[in-house]
């Protein structure tokens, strides 16, 4: 490979067929050089005119997208709450205990009945005394 | 350019009034194109017309580049649009040249074939003009048309690199970007090209 011709229009030869290929493209025919402009024209109709649509005709779709997202990112619970319980249905369990009338107090030490234990165990201490003395 | 000035405007009224920075950002991109588009439409028009040695088809096929170029590749960095177009008309005369070769070879087999309207030869295309032209001119003529009938004889690759170096003088990365090849490969096809040429035309005087 010379070095001259790898260099576009570096030889005698390379720049004779470029003066001749730019000339013909200098005199091209009226016709054709107004049909080179409506094609360009064309063209950047066709981008003007989409450019501007595709964003309209995305926007609905977006601002669907981001409602949808936020409603769901407000209404639909993430984690545990601190007042959920952690056994499943107990909550409706704990109702039945409270209502339940039959079932042992609660509150247990309110409603003991000391003086009963106090005179059963007197019982018991009298009835061992004599029986140990007599 | 007052056709330009409309569409720009045109693209401007389509964008709120609020969006003054996005609307001057359009119009420029837009007239970067068009210049762009106007820097190449020539030179386009004469590789594609070498190549398929038809004019309606050549401008067709510089149409389609400018609208795909347009429609898909305005956005890409502006230096990438010259490579991008140019493969797009490339493949775009590939495109013809198979359609013609694939209906060549279907014509061919049938035997009731007649003479095909578009293949009919125009008379008012073969008549010879009366008026004399100037030497000078005569000479360029001829050399033009003999230069046009040695590259349209060139492989297609040796064809591609030395048009796109020679006469759009783009450098050896752009072209290779063009042709889809290696720097070396572009320069083995020119250079092939320059000795083909070479060959047929002898150093010819313009």
């Amino acid at each position: 490979m010379s070095g001259g011709d790898t260099e576009a229009g570096g030889s005698e030869f390379e720049r004779r067929t470029r003066a001749l290929l730019v000339q013909s493209a200098d005199e091209l025919p009226g016709a054709v050089r107004s049909r080179l402009t409506q094609a360009r024209h064309a063209a950047l109709a066709t981008r003007s005119l989409r450019s501007p649509s595709v964003t309209r005709r995305w926007m609905p779709l977006g601002a669907a997208v981001a409602a949808v997202l936020a409603l769901l990112i407000v209404y639909v619970p993430h984690g545990r709450s601190p007042l959920e319980s952690p056994v499943p249905g107990a909550g409706l369990e704990d109702i039945e205990l409270l209502t339940d009338t039959d079932a042992m107090p609660l509150n247990g030490d309110q409603d003991v009945d000391y003086d009963f234990y106090e005179w059963a165990a007197a019982e018991a201490a009298g009835a061992a005394g004599p029986a140990v003395g007599s | 350019m007052a056709a330009f000035a409309s569409l720009g405007n045109q693209t401007a009224d389509l964008i709120p009034s609020g969006k003054a920075h996005l609307r001057d950002t359009t119009q420029d991109a837009t007239r970067a194109l068009e210049a762009f588009l106007a820097s190449v439409e020539r030179k386009a028009f004469r590789i594609a017309q070498i190549a398929l040695r038809h004019e309606a088809d050549a401008l067709d096929v510089v149409q389609d580049a400018m609208m795909q170029l347009s429609s898909r590749y305005a956005s890409r960095p502006s230096q990438e649009w010259k490579p991008l177009f140019y493969r797009i008309l490339e493949n775009r005369v590939r495109d013809v040249q198979r359609r013609r070769s694939v209906r060549s070879r279907v014509m061919s087999y049938l035997p009731w074939r007649g003479e095909d309207e578009e293949d009919a030869v125009d008379p008012v295309a073969l008549a010879v003009d009366q008026a004399p032209l100037p030497p000078a001119q005569l000479e360029s003529d001829e050399a033009m048309a003999a230069l046009e009938q040695a590259i349209a004889g060139l492989p297609t690759r040796q064809r591609q690199a030395f048009l796109l170096r020679n006469f759009e003088g783009m450098d050896v990365a752009e072209t290779a970007a063009a042709m889809k090849c290696s720097a070396g490969s572009v320069k083995t096809h020119y250079f092939r090209a320059l000795q083909a040429l070479r060959a047929k035309l002898g150093e010819f005087r313009t």
